[in-house]
């Protein structure tokens, strides 16, 4: 609630004291005359068909049909205040002075009917006694514990007994239910296409055929374990599923919009993706690391540099769209993280937590305040870029330089003092609240006065963070604590070289485009003095009573320390600010050259240190806040205050989060918590979807009433007891899965099964009475074509080759063309920028990363046909593939192998006689062959597995 | 399951053929679309997800051409007189307005008058500047709404907003939910066509997109130039030999029907190759111009002497044809050429002068000639930025966003000519009467389609989904 709406309602509750019991005779007749002959008659013409007990459906919980109704008031507060219109919502909202809030909706009133409502309060508002329209209860039916009793996906896991075969034991169960069984093994070969796509997306290759069909000759079930183990181990496998998770986690490498600003090094994060599912990283360290991974007690550690893997993760939070020139920045912030809640919810806990923003939820155990109990996590939480180090080389000699520093600091007469600072809201000082030193420049917190700075041989005489305390090579980023803009400006003391940003309401797209914040950021560059440094200007004094805070950079050559930020217009003399501490003088005098030779070691390590690396896109703590409910998803319309906490039917009102941080370590331990049924059910269930193309829950990101219930609810809860038991190994999930015999089933149903049986009976194959056919997604199509043609560059990781634009791709912000063959990388490596996704890819359903997306549509579209017969990619790469077969110089053999690239099989006589009858009448011998290979891709089997 | 409207058994394999054989695009049987993404609408079909349906009432209107003004127009130099401009031009609109709302670009300079005249046009005495000389001849055939009022002073989002009724990033177009909520008529074209005059507003393609609708409802950009279509033209210059590589695709493909034991979704892809083999036919036969007559193609401005008058007019041309061949929904996209489209931060004059210049006669003549052909009864023709601008000036020679009360016209399909509707307050600055949302404009075009904005409907992300949320009003005052 905003101030003055707390004034009001303070005020008004004083006045319907004094009124609300007034009975008629109180008001003077002819006041009461005025509201029957002017008010009444204009209310029921204007007002009730949303605020009365006749409305259709009331609007805004305000009934303007009774007195009472008026000085109750509604969503916003009371309506009016008797006696002063000025002080009356009601006189605000007619007057039309604030495009927010206008009231009639559609039309002003007349002048004159204005000037009466004026009148009317201000003589108090008369109302005749009577008997009030009987109001309905406008009282909210929500009840979750009575929700959350009745929906199956709250209650905690039960799973069958896990022996060999569980998995064929409960699919056969229901098919003898329903009179069907299983379909028979699948061909080796088909079995063979159908796990290489399936754990790495591409097509085998033709010794991988080979060597597999000798193999299963011998010994089927050995040959497949082995497939199984080989795909599994390849580091392909990252890729294939990496794509799956890159859909939830709504990954772009660019913010969308008006100009389709860049991410910078998104692509960390796709590779970190990449690198976690190979090394099969347990599935609840990998979700802890999304939600916290910079605040684990043991980050997970690069194997090669040691670098920390786990803090890269918490860069999907800031994978979403952003908007340069908010005129609300309030709005935009919340936007923004309605994304973010609306993606941690669906992807790792199945819910549509984003549909409680403006209400409780419609029909889940989701109340309004659990989605904000959720936002104050992120409102606690700041955008960061995160500096690796390499070897841990810069900690190593950071921790000398401090073993350096305390031998010096013994050498002192008196211990650090802190002289105490001035008392003031709009003062903030090292040591009188929590700073947020980022990167290792600032070091873990700020330097206390009286202390020895070993680098700089030189005693400080206040509190101070400063970036050149372990020399000037070390970068870092100093964020002060929030706080409110009060005035036009916002004033800090610094000393040095460096940046200075102020981040209102989250906002940090003025990097790219300063419209609306100008006089934001500032370049800091003062020698050797100190002095104030102040941002101000219109942009700033506009955003007045909004939440700030300062980022102080240092990201280049030499460094810069600040003592103090003001946040008033006019800034203290210094003298009383931070006033002289006449111990350090002293000190430094009784030091002066003792301490030399310490601080030579120290400057030969500080200069031995390797230079910054790459930044990286991540989060890290902010002042702790709460959020308010938004009523009716309103930024300007504040309820209650909501402490920070995990939804109320997981248990999340049982624990509260440590005063001092932003509660995101203990939100991921809830997240991934044995307590909690839906992380690992909806884990379970996608790799399932994604075995099967249908999750046991085929609404894979809903679980939810609204969402379809499972299947095979105890097959559900096996696999997600198999996940959890086995240290939440996904890669041991799926070897279980792919390893039944439901996966190995043909597509074709069992020979005794007839087909109106089927079809009556299962036909949508629910009950997987054989193997479900499934078009192959869009990344495996492209990938297919650059592993026949062998222009695959099997190529792990890295920056993204940019998208091939088509002169379709236009718009504001067009990149740079790339190469139309994309490089010969696999399809994970095209960036994908918002505005100019890849075409091929869009055609055949890749999602528009706009929001977690757990299950792709499979669609069939003229684009997808016009582009395997005409898009240039697709014909170039025929005639590669043509040609790299030219060596096989007999025609039937050269089609065989070309069968066996395409589709994993030889062709059958038919196929292959008429394949070459095809080519032999083929006018041009020249293209005969690509236009085979050609013909071959728009073959349905190429884009088909059965 | 939600749905048990979709029983895709209950279909014999020849009905499924025969849809999917009139399927411009079929959306796999398998897929879980239907049966749960929602698709509460009884009447969805996955096999053919562009199979005309029956409105939920009589139309008013068959097609739509939606003339997208990028940039916002300035309401007070072209539909909406307000000689009040001219009486406090050069002053401080603080004190002659009163408090403002925060405009984008916050450089508020000075009350500023049109630099156009005003005349009254017509019978029904039309207010238009004299910066639509064309326009004006036909104001008795359009329906202006002068109090239209949008949530966003910003393009992108403002744009957003007008297309999908959501200032977010991809939500489904208003084509994209007009082809689900009608199909289409003519298989061989899709459903929602946008013709590209040169400039993709800002937001880019998504303000065209289907969203979380499936993809056959996304609007099909057509360039200027020989391929409108991304890869509508045949690979290699012989079709025949095209002819042939689809023979022997055919071939292999009934073989490979069997190894996929008759799966419906091999035989929709199959069906697929043949609608996209006759649309390689019907673009190029839609975008030959050579049977217009001389004074038609005249009348369009195709033989102007301003570059972005011809392109303008070709669009125009164009868009009677596609309403002729039956497409539902046709938005114009603006030529480039004029500077920052219709977006006069500054030299107003200029800026505004040859974007008028540009769409003007086209505009005309696209009213005139279907009205001649007698399509202008079963066409609604709407004009509209995503917001208007300020009557007071920007810096000194142009004016600002502003999204609190402009001008959008329309023509044609069950509206009412000759009127105006709604007014801003005598600034031009804020609509006062009749305040006309985005979502009511919305609501307002589905009704006269004959669709029920609030019944049409798909479920994503647990909720059912409209175009217009949870608003919107038909405008009853304008209708026919």
């Amino acid at each position: 609630m905003s101030f003055s709406a707390k004034i009001l309602l303070a005020i008004s509750l004083l006045y319907s004291g004094t009124f609300s019991f007034a009975s008629a005779e109180e008001f003077a007749p002819e006041h009461l005359d005025f509201f029957e002959k002017k008010i009444r008659p204009a209310l029921s013409e204007h007002c009730y068909k949303c605020h009365s007990a006749t409305s259709k459906k009331l609007k805004a919980s305000l009934y303007l049909d009774t007195r009472s109704g008026h000085l109750t008031g509604g969503d916003t507060g009371p309506a009016i205040v008797p006696g002063d219109p000025e002080k009356s919502l009601l006189i605000e909202v007619i007057r039309y002075k604030d495009t927010d809030m206008e009231m009639p909706p559609k039309s002003k009133l007349p002048d004159a009917v204005i000037a009466d409502f004026e009148t009317w309060v201000k003589n108090g508002a008369a109302w005749p006694e009577e008997k009030g329209p009987a109001n309905e209860s406008n009282s909210n039916s929500f009840d979750l514990e009575k929700r959350k009793a009745e929906h199956w996906c709250w209650k905690p896991i039960a799973p069958a007994p896990r022996k060999p075969g569980f998995i064929d034991q409960l699919i056969e169960e229901k098919l003898k239910d329903s009179k069907l069984r299983p379909a028979p093994h699948a061909e080796p070969v088909t079995l063979l296409r159908r796990l290489t796509f399936d754990l790495t997306g591409l097509p085998p290759t033709l010794e991988e055929i080979e060597t597999f069909k000798k193999a299963a000759a011998a010994n089927p079930d050995a040959a497949i374990k082995s497939a199984v183990d080989r795909l599994l181990a390849s580091p392909h496998f990252g890729e294939r599923w990496g794509r799956h998770w890159l859909d939830l986690m709504r990954y772009a490498e660019s913010h969308g919009h008006e100009f389709d600003y860049p991410i910078h090094n998104a692509h960390q994060y796709r590779d970190y993706v990449i690198r976690a599912l190979n090394a099969d990283v347990p599935y609840d360290k990998f979700v802890a690391e999304h939600i916290a991974g910079d605040l684990l007690p043991k980050a997970r550690l690069n194997p090669e540099n040691q670098t920390n893997e786990s803090i890269i993760a918490t860069g999907f939070w800031y994978l979403g769209e952003a908007v340069h020139s908010p005129t609300d920045v309030r709005k935009d912030e919340a936007d923004r993280i309605d994304n973010m809640v609306d993606t941690f919810s669906k992807s790792f806990l199945g819910l549509s937590v984003a549909c409680a923003r403006c209400h409780d939820h419609k029909f889940d155990a989701i109340s309004i305040a659990d989605y904000y109990a959720l936002t104050g996590f992120l409102q606690s939480t700041r955008r960061n870029e995160y500096r690796q180090d390499p070897g841990k080389k810069i900690a190593a000699a950071i921790s000398e330089i401090e073993k350096i520093a305390a031998t010096g600091n013994q050498n002192l007469s008196v211990k650090h003092a802190d002289p105490e600072p001035i008392k003031s809201q709009k003062l903030l000082f090292p040591n009188t609240s929590r700073w947020f030193p980022s990167g290792h420049a600032f070091g873990d917190s700020y330097i206390p006065a009286l202390s020895w700075i070993p680098v700089k041989d030189s005693i400080t005489r206040h509190a101070v963070y400063d970036s050149g305390r372990y020399g000037e090579k070390q970068q870092g980023t100093l964020r002060t604590p929030t706080f409110e803009i009060t005035d036009d400006r916002v004033n800090l003391y610094v000393k040095g070289t460096g940046q200075v940003r102020l981040i209102i309401d989250g906002y940090f797209m003025e990097v790219f485009n300063g419209l609306l914040f100008k006089g934001t950021r500032k370049n800091i560059k003062t020698g050797n003095k100190w002095q104030w440094i102040t941002l101000a200007g219109k942009d700033i004094a506009q955003k007045s009573g909004q939440k700030a805070y300062l980022e102080i950079i240092d990201s280049g050559p030499g460094s810069i320390a600040v003592k103090a930020v003001c946040t008033d217009h006019q800034v203290p003399r210094i003298e009383d600010t931070l006033p002289p501490n006449p111990r350090a003088k002293e000190i430094a005098d009784q030091l002066a050259g003792k301490l030399s030779g310490l601080s030579g070691e120290a400057r030969k390590i500080s200069e031995a240190i390797p230079n910054p690396s790459a930044t990286i896109l991540s989060v890290t703590e902010g002042t702790p806040e709460n959020d308010y409910v938004h009523i009716r998803g309103s930024h300007k319309n504040l309820g209650k205050e909501v402490p920070r906490r995990f939804l109320t039917a997981l248990g999340g009102e049982k624990i509260s989060p440590p005063k001092n941080a932003s509660g995101r370590l203990e939100l991921a331990e809830q997240v991934v918590s044995r307590d909690n049924p839906l992380t690992a059910r909806v884990a379970a269930n996608r790799i399932w979807h994604h075995l099967f193309g249908r999750g046991i829950v085929p609404t894979v990101d809903d679980f939810g009433p609204m969402g379809i219930p499972p299947s095979h609810p105890k097959l559900l809860d096996t696999l997600a007891a198999a996940l959890i038991e086995g240290n939440w190994s996904q890669k041991e999930l799926i070897r279980t899965i792919v390893l039944s015999q439901t996966y190995r089933q043909s597509a074709t149903p069992h020979p005794d099964l007839s087909p109106n049986f089927l079809a009556d009976t299962d036909p949508e194959n629910i009950l997987l009475h054989k193997a479900p056919v499934r078009r192959l997604q869009a990344e495996a199509i492209r990938d297919s074509m650059l592993a026949i043609s062998g222009r695959l560059d099997p190529k792990l990781y890295g920056n993204s080759v940019p998208v091939h634009l088509t002169s379709f791709m236009q718009g504001r912000g067009r990149p740079r063309s790339g190469p139309l063959d994309g490089a010969g990388r696999r399809s994970i490596y095209t960036s994908i920028r918002r505005n100019f996704l890849p075409p091929m890819m869009l055609a055949f359903d890749m999602p528009s990363p706009f929001s977690s997306v757990a299950r792709r549509t499979v669609s069939n579209v003229p684009a997808q046909a016009l582009t395997l017969m005409n898009d240039p990619f697709v014909v170039s790469e025929a005639k590669r593939w043509a040609n790299s077969t030219a060596t096989i110089k007999d025609d039937k053999t050269r089609i065989e192998t070309m069968f066996l690239q395409a589709f994993a099989r030889p062709p059958s006589p038919t196929e292959s006689k008429t394949t070459l009858s095809w080519i032999q009448s083929h006018p041009s011998k020249e293209t005969a062959w690509q236009d085979v290979a050609h013909s071959l891709w728009n073959t349905k089997e190429f884009i088909f597995l059965n | 399951m939600h749905c048990q409207n979709f029983r895709p058994a209950s279909l014999t394999r020849r009905d499924m053929l025969q849809q999917s054989a009139c399927g411009f695009g079929a959306v796999a049987l398998s897929a879980l679309l239907a049966e749960n993404s929602g698709a509460k609408t009884a009447d969805y079909n996955p096999t053919n997800p562009l199979a005309p349906k029956k409105p939920h009432y009589a139309p008013k209107a068959k097609n739509i051409i939606f003339l997208y003004m990028d940039g916002g127009p300035s309401q007070v130099d072209t539909f909406d007189y307000k000689p009040l401009l001219k009486k406090f031009n050069g002053q401080d609109p603080r004190k002659a307005i009163g408090k403002l709302e925060p405009t984008q670009f916050d450089n508020i300079g000075k009350v500023m008058q049109s630099p156009w005249t005003f005349k009254q046009h017509g019978e029904s005495g039309a207010w238009v500047s004299d910066l639509f000389p064309h326009i004006a001849g036909v104001a008795d055939d359009l329906t202006f709404i002068k109090s239209m009022t949008s949530k966003f002073p910003e393009h992108t989002a403002a744009n957003y907003f007008l297309h999908t009724g959501s200032g977010l990033q991809g939500r489904p177009s208003m084509g994209a939910w007009v082809g689900y909520g009608l199909g289409t008529e003519n298989q061989n074209l899709p459903g929602f066509v946008v013709l590209n005059g040169g400039l993709i507003p800002p937001g880019g393609l998504d303000n065209f997109n289907s969203g979380y609708l499936p993809a056959a409802y996304q609007g099909s950009v057509f360039n200027p130039g020989n391929t409108p279509v991304a890869n509508i033209k045949p690979a290699g210059s012989n079709p025949e030999l095209q002819r042939r590589k689809l023979d022997l695709m055919r071939q292999l493909d009934l073989s490979a029907k069997e190894r996929f034991a008759g799966e419906e979704q091999i035989e929709s892809a199959i069906l697929n190759y043949e609608t996209a083999f006759r649309m390689q036919a019907a673009v190029p036969d839609l975008m030959d111009l050579t049977g217009e007559s001389d004074t038609v193609k005249k009348m369009y401005g195709l033989e102007s002497d301003f570059n972005q008058t011809k392109t303008f007019g070709r669009q125009c041309l164009l868009a009677r044809r596609l309403v002729e061949r039956g497409v539902r929904f046709i938005e114009l996209t603006c030529p480039g050429g004029n500077g920052d489209r219709w977006d006069q931060h500054n030299n107003l004059v200029d800026g505004h002068g040859k974007n008028c210049k540009t769409v003007d006669q086209p505009i005309a003549a696209l009213i005139t000639d279907l009205k001649k052909l007698g399509l202008l009864d079963e066409t609604l023709v709407i004009w509209t930025g995503e917001f208007g601008r300020t009557p007071f000036a920007q810096g000194g020679n142009g004016r600002d966003h502003n999204p609190f009360g402009f001008t959008t016209w329309m023509a044609g399909g069950g509206v009412k000519p000759g009127i105006s509707y709604g007014h801003t307050d005598d600034w031009g600055y804020k609509a006062i009467e009749n305040k006309v949302e985005i979502h009511d404009l919305h609501a307002t075009m589905l009704h006269l389609l004959g669709i029920d904005h609030t019944k049409s409907t798909f479920r994503f992300s647990s909720r059912d989904m409209r175009l217009t949320d949870v608003h919107g009003h038909i405008l009853k005052d304008i209708l026919a």
